[in-house]
């Protein structure tokens, strides 16, 4: 059952031009020219309930436009949208009883108030039952480790635990959906990871659905098993992440540690791609040639030490997907 | 009902707490109602100076006047004043509003409700009172005189607050803002008898006073207080705040209304 229908969904921005001197500037005040620019074009796409999907793409894709416009506080130029059978920016008190929120470049918690009292007025706001409060507060001060900032202010608090704050400030009233915009932006490694594994567990533990947008592909690659994939207002790709790799990923690498240091694999469809002392890394195409099949040749002529082969970074396929530029449709 | 009401009111609550965390802030505010106080107090004894009235208003009454504007305008500087409705406007903070299951415009009347609250019993209340028993100024003398006021007082700062907002909103269609902050202070500086009540404008200055809103903020309460406003005269003056209120407030809604739908969040 589809909770999310998005449908022909356009955004247009309208800047309004600096004109130049003087006399652009009186000018503009009886005649401001425009610049307009098209964030979202003709985007499409329905989510079904407990789907955790990625929506990903470069800068300046379009996926902050679209999130705005699925909470309701952006208004779209055209378009229909349905969150849970809500039309968000007609709807949207309503909306925001059922959807959680979370813009990792700007906190939702108030400011000056320790970190605890935002919670608190979000029970009110939200008239969460108190007993409902008290089970969640447990669970998130565990599980994100909310103690040890609970009585700070949110303005003193590292953009870990803000963002941690801010992740659990949202799930509070036990939302049905909840879209994460950029969660991971600015951590470090530990925190990534952790806020990762928060994701992943409310998804499957309480059945959340989750619209996660990042340009981070290890996001995606360690959480979506579905991701959209967008550029300039577009979307490119829509469907599993394992099956973008399959078409996309033919090309594999294979790192081989090997004895001599004096080597030539002149092999049809093979090239290296670094060296580094006795360590080499060879690209090779799975339709002109197997793994087995070079590393017998290999084996043949040199004396191997080690052998691993990668997968295709996700990073490379989607920069093909994007020097290709067309929508792609993968059956 | 009552569940809604108790959502705002907890607004009120924390933000009377957080006053309480910024003492700071309501220091420098008191000194600089005092200060205020201080010049307004010596410019109208230096016009009154050798004179025994003005206008039939006694420096004994313009004195007073004085002094409960600035303990009105003492209360209402603890609210959030219109440059900072500009920036949330203009850093799209007061969109995230937008994600919270109430009305953003009421919520902020009641958490200006408890900083005001704060700064009120904290400071404005026991300072003025020591001031006025030390210059024993014009106070009203019966209870209906104090309700009378009172009432006066609230819908003077309704008013204020719904233009405030009013106008605070307008950056959403502006690029340049600076202009409707200087209309916004010159108007309620000038307009709403804050430091120079009414009596005192010339005649064409009193009539376009006199057609605006904001006479209701300080004018009609303060004289009212220092008992030149009474009788029969004071029932025009509370109807003519109700109808400003109703339209003042009204225009906060449709601004809103149309605000909310244009709604730019940079960033993110
Ligand atoms: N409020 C706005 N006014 C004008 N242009 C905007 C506004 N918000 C976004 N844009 C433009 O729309 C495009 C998409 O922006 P955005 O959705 O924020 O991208 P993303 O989140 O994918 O990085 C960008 O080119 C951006 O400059
Ligand atoms: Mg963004």
């Amino acid at each position: 059952m589809s909770i999310i229908e998005v449908k022909h969904l356009y955004k247009e921005f309208k800047i309004p031009k600096r004109q130049e001197g003087l006399a652009g500037a009186l000018r503009s005040l009886f005649h401001r020219q425009y610049l307009t620019k098209l964030a979202v074009n003709d985007i499409s796409f329905s989510i079904d309930s407990g789907e955790m999907v990625g929506y990903i793409g470069p800068n300046g894709a379009g996926k902050s436009t679209t999130i705005k416009m699925l909470t309701g506080i952006l208004v779209p130029s055209s378009g229909d949208i349905r969150v849970n059978g809500l039309i968000p920016y007609k709807e949207r008190q309503r909306n925001a009883r059922q959807i959680g929120v979370v813009f990792g470049q700007r906190s939702q918690l108030w400011w000056d108030l320790p970190t605890i009292e935002s919670f608190e007025l979000l029970k009110q706001v939200f008239q969460i039952p108190a007993d409902r409060y008290r089970q969640n507060m447990v669970r998130f001060r565990k599980i994100l480790d909310l103690d040890e900032f609970l009585h700070t202010p949110v303005r003193q608090l590292s953009l870990g635990q803000r963002m941690r704050a801010d992740i659990a400030a949202a799930l509070l009233h036990d939302p049905k959906i909840i879209f994460l915009d950029e969660p991971t932006i600015g951590l470090d490694v530990v925190a990534k990871e952790r806020m990762r594994s928060f994701i992943r567990e409310i998804n499957q533990d309480r059945g959340v659905t989750v619209i996660l947008t990042t340009h981070d592909m290890s996001d995606i690659e360690k959480l979506c098993q579905r991701m959209i994939l967008i550029d300039n207002g577009q979307v490119m790709y829509d469907g599993e992440l394992a099956k973008i790799k399959e078409t996309f990923g033919k090309t594999r690498i294979l790192i081989v540690d090997l004895e001599e240091d004096i080597v030539d694999f002149s092999l049809a469809g093979v090239e290296v791609i670094k060296q580094e002392g006795n360590r080499h890394w060879l690209k090779f195409n799975r339709d002109t040639i197997t793994a087995s099949q070079l590393i017998s040749r290999i084996s043949e002529n040199y004396n191997v030490r080690d052998i691993s082969i990668q997968d295709p970074e996700i990073e490379v396929l989607i920069r093909n997907i994007y020097e290709n530029t067309l929508p792609l449709i993968i059956d | 009902m009552i569940k809604t009401y108790r959502m705002y009111w907890e607004f009120t609550r924390k933000s009377f707490q957080r006053s309480a965390a910024y003492r700071v802030d309501s220091w420098s505010r008191v000194l600089g109602n005092v200060m205020s106080l201080g010049i307004w107090g010596c410019i109208w004894f230096a016009l009154y100076y050798g004179k025994g009235s003005v206008e039939n208003i006694s420096f004994h009454s313009m004195l007073s006047y004085i002094l409960i504007s600035m303990a009105l305008q003492g209360i209402h500087n603890a609210g959030t004043p219109l440059w900072e409705i500009q920036r949330r406007v203009r850093t799209g903070d007061i969109a995230i509003e937008l994600l919270r299951p109430y009305d953003y415009p009421l919520r902020m009347l009641f958490t200006d409700l408890g900083s005001m609250s704060f700064y009120f019993i904290t400071a404005i209340f026991p300072l003025y009172t020591l001031i006025f028993i030390f210059f024993q100024p014009n106070i009203p003398l019966s209870a209906s005189q104090w309700g009378l006021f009172l009432l006066s007082a609230v819908l003077g700062y309704l008013i204020r607050y719904s233009l405030e907002l009013t106008f605070g909103l307008f950056t959403f269609w502006l690029v340049e803002t600076g202009g409707v902050e200087d209309i916004f202070y010159f108007s309620i500086s000038l307009f709403s008898g804050s430091v120079v009540p009414l009596w005192f404008f010339p005649d064409w200055l009193a009539s376009i006073a006199s057609l605006l809103p904001f006479q209701g903020i300080y004018f009609v309460p303060n004289a009212i207080f220092v008992g030149e406003l009474s009788g029969q005269a004071i029932l025009p003056a509370l109807l003519n705040q109700v109808i400003w209120l109703l339209i003042c407030y009204g225009l906060l809604r449709f601004v809103w209304a149309k605000a909310s739908q244009k709604v730019v969040v940079q960033g993110g």
